[in-house]
């Protein structure tokens, strides 16, 4: 008897000790992200940014209890700004480290390599911040995009010039990327919808460092407003060689503005207009937006731009689709973010995306009307705002 | 002002070709010394093209230094930079029979070193290099108005040569260093340290590659693909003009700045970018040698 009763008890502590095993390793054992972006090569500043503003929200979802009760772990692997490399990274993430998704290229070369991997491998790819349009074309399954695609950009360019001077003429001078080939497309698509002209269209090779003679060839053909888009420090180039043969800041609009950007125009360019999908300026920011920004500036000591905000979002939608799925199986993930409806906790804007895994798009303009180089500080105001669904254009069409 | 759209356009297109062509043909000129004393045709040119601006940012952005004495402290770091160099790496093949495949070996290993190391630290600001002006404001030609700090890239540049010139042909290293170009072996018998002079020549060579990229970085914007672009152009500037030939190098480089400004006028900014290297291509066949062949 007593024996049979040591027995049930050894059985009983067996059980429990298993099932308090389970249940620790399930607590101990992360959901995790494969976070592949450019910390190194021509985009890292960009891949830099982002993965800081995701750090910040890992940080803040893990501190409040992780997801599931799980804690959510981005592998961070860098890509080089190589498709390569990002590729490689990809499947080393999928089949050695089974991440439950990929997320994290702000490129869309990097972007594109990967969504080839994540579609044919069915694994969920969420891209923070690319733009190409081709990244959600008709008929993907498995990948979706939180920045709004840059044909769309142009388009929103377009409306928003018809609102300041309906007839404009406008002149582009862009970089030979992927993204800026894509937003020219938009505005010059749209252009002649909204009753503009494009004055001149001049395009730069990779690596260009003048624009001296552009410039003059774009005050010749004399536009209302100019849409620089040049690659990296050259689009403070193009910028202030605009503003040197006597063209107002008023005129310039740049397609998109984040903090080094926008600071390395220099005050002379306090008037100018920009787009962007956050900014610290803006009325519309939450609570938490304002201490997302308090405590990026504390860390960076700048304040963070839509980059670092989509990055930190991403995070933030990630734990909000396996809340919903209840479990991290990929299938049931990928349904889950599908199905979601919900908005930035930073901003309130809403995010749900179209059977192509596009977002419903929006965009804001703004006005320099301040800036101290010294301290990396500008101020703006919103001039513009405009929401728009993501086929409202034939926007896979105009760019392959 | 009024302003002749035309007008604007031509005067754009010869200061472009002028500031162009003369950091061209500074640097191509940095090389080609180098080549004709040493028999070392430098693959690392560029990627040393851009260490100077970099480091000019970094000591004027990170470290808030005023631009002028930041730029004379690189200049002065890239001697004891180029120092080193010839110690480690170059004097140990200046007795090997064509030496000179050995050292566009090691310094294409140097350049891939280089680019790693560039794109490891600076690379995360690569949005950002912009350096301080030197002089700011612009300054007006009859109606166009030309960054002042461009012309003083120009007005360096043009001096730089002119001494650049002077020296080799008056200096007593200059003399040497022109009788080592010639007959290693005569200049050696006529007393001449000939392995003095490579080291001269090697310093002197770098320094000038140096002073190329810190005034690029003064007319310029700037990002890591300059190093490649470059790189090409001063080799390309180099063989037409004739190897080990600095006359050949300013002609060259000038004509091939003024080709990029007339082609982008012309043609588009992409075309411009390779109508030097057709340049290039019609005058070998047309003088194999180059242009100032010695």
């Amino acid at each position: 008897m007593e024996v049979r009763h040591l027995k049930i008890m050894l059985a009983g502590a067996a059980v429990v000790a298993l099932a308090a095993g389970t249940a620790w390793g399930e607590a101990a054992d992360p959901i995790k992200v494969g976070f592949v972006t450019e910390l190194t090569g021509p985009w890292s500043f960009s891949g830099s940014s982002c993965e800081a503003g995701m750090r910040l929200a890992e940080a803040r979802i893990n501190g409040a209890g992780g997801v599931l009760k799980r804690p959510l772990k981005f592998l961070v692997v860098d890509n080089q700004t190589n498709p390569t490399q990002a590729v490689a990274a990809a499947r080393s993430l999928d089949t050695q480290e089974k991440v439950l998704l990929l997320s994290g290229p702000t490129s869309s070369d990097n972007a594109l390599a990967m969504y080839g991997y994540a579609e044919q491998n069915q694994l969920p790819f969420l891209v923070p911040v690319a733009a190409f349009p081709q990244l959600t074309k008709p008929g993907t399954q498995w990948t979706f995009r939180l920045e709004p695609d840059a044909v769309g950009w142009g388009y929103a360019i377009a409306k928003f010039i018809e609102q300041k001077k309906p007839g404009a003429k406008v002149a582009l001078m862009y970089s030979d990327f992927a993204l800026m080939r894509a937003i020219a497309a938009g505005v010059k698509y749209q252009a002649p919808l909204s009753k503009l002209s494009v004055s001149a269209e001049i395009i730069f090779p990779q690596g260009s460092s003048d624009a001296t003679i552009q410039a003059t060839q774009v005050r010749a053909s004399n536009p209302d407003f100019i849409v620089p888009i040049g690659a990296g420090g050259f689009d403070n180039t193009i910028a202030n060689q605009l503003l040197d043969l006597g063209f107002k800041p008023d005129q310039i609009i740049h397609p998109f503005g984040f903090t080094t950007n926008i600071i390395g125009w220099g005050k002379r360019s306090v008037g100018s207009y920009f787009g962007t999908f956050f900014d610290a300026n803006l009325d519309t920011v939450t609570p938490e937006g304002r201490e997302f920004i308090k405590d990026f500036q504390a860390k960076f000591n700048r304040p963070p731009s839509y980059i670092e905000n989509f990055c930190y979002t991403t995070a933030y939608v990630i734990k909000e689709a396996i809340e919903k799925a209840g479990t991290a199986d990929r299938a049931k993930f990928r349904d889950a973010l599908r199905a979601l409806k919900t908005k930035e906790g930073t901003s309130n804007v809403p995010i749900e995306f179209d059977k192509n895994g596009a977002r419903k798009e929006y965009i804001y303009y703004m006005q320099l009307t301040d800036m101290d180089v010294a301290k990396k500080e500008y101020k703006a105001k919103k001039a513009f705002y405009l929401e728009w669904a993501p086929e409202v254009i034939p926007v896979y069409d105009l760019v392959k | 002002m009024a302003m002749d759209p035309n007008l604007l356009v031509g005067i754009s297109m010869v200061t472009t070709g002028l500031v162009l062509g003369a950091i061209f043909a500074l640097t191509a000129a940095g090389v080609t010394i180098v080549y004709g004393c040493i028999w070392l045709p430098n693959a690392a040119s560029g990627q040393l093209f851009l260490l100077a601006p970099l480091v000019l940012w970094s000591f004027t952005i990170g470290f808030g230094i005023e631009p002028v004495l930041a730029a004379l402290l690189v200049l002065a770091a890239g001697l004891p930079l180029a120092y080193l160099v010839e110690r480690l790496l170059i004097r140990r093949f200046y007795d090997v029979p064509d030496r000179n495949i050995s050292y566009f070996v090691i310094t294409l290993g140097i350049t891939q070193i280089l680019s790693g190391i560039f794109s490891l630290t600076w690379g995360r600001w690569s949005d950002q290099y912009n350096v301080p002006p030197l002089a700011a404001g612009v300054t007006f030609i009859g109606p166009f108005p030309l960054p002042t700090n461009r012309i003083l890239a120009l007005g360096c540049a043009l001096t730089l040569l002119a001494a650049l010139f002077l020296a080799l042909r008056y200096h007593r290293f200059g003399r040497a260093l022109r009788a080592v170009f010639q007959n290693r072996e005569a200049a050696a018998l006529r007393g001449v340290d000939v392995r003095r002079v490579y080291l001269g020549s090697f310093l002197l060579g770098t320094s000038v590659i140096f002073a190329g990229g810190l005034l690029y970085s003064m007319a310029y914007s700037f990002d890591l693909s300059v190093a490649w672009s470059m790189g090409i152009a001063a080799f390309a500037i180099m063989i037409v003009g004739g190897p080990g030939s600095v006359l050949g190098a300013l002609v060259v480089g000038m004509l091939f700045g003024f080709v990029q400004a007339v082609v982008s006028v012309f043609a588009s900014p992409t075309v411009a970018t390779l109508s030097y290297l057709l340049a290039m291509l019609l005058i070998l066949l047309l003088r194999p040698s180059g242009l100032f062949a010695r």
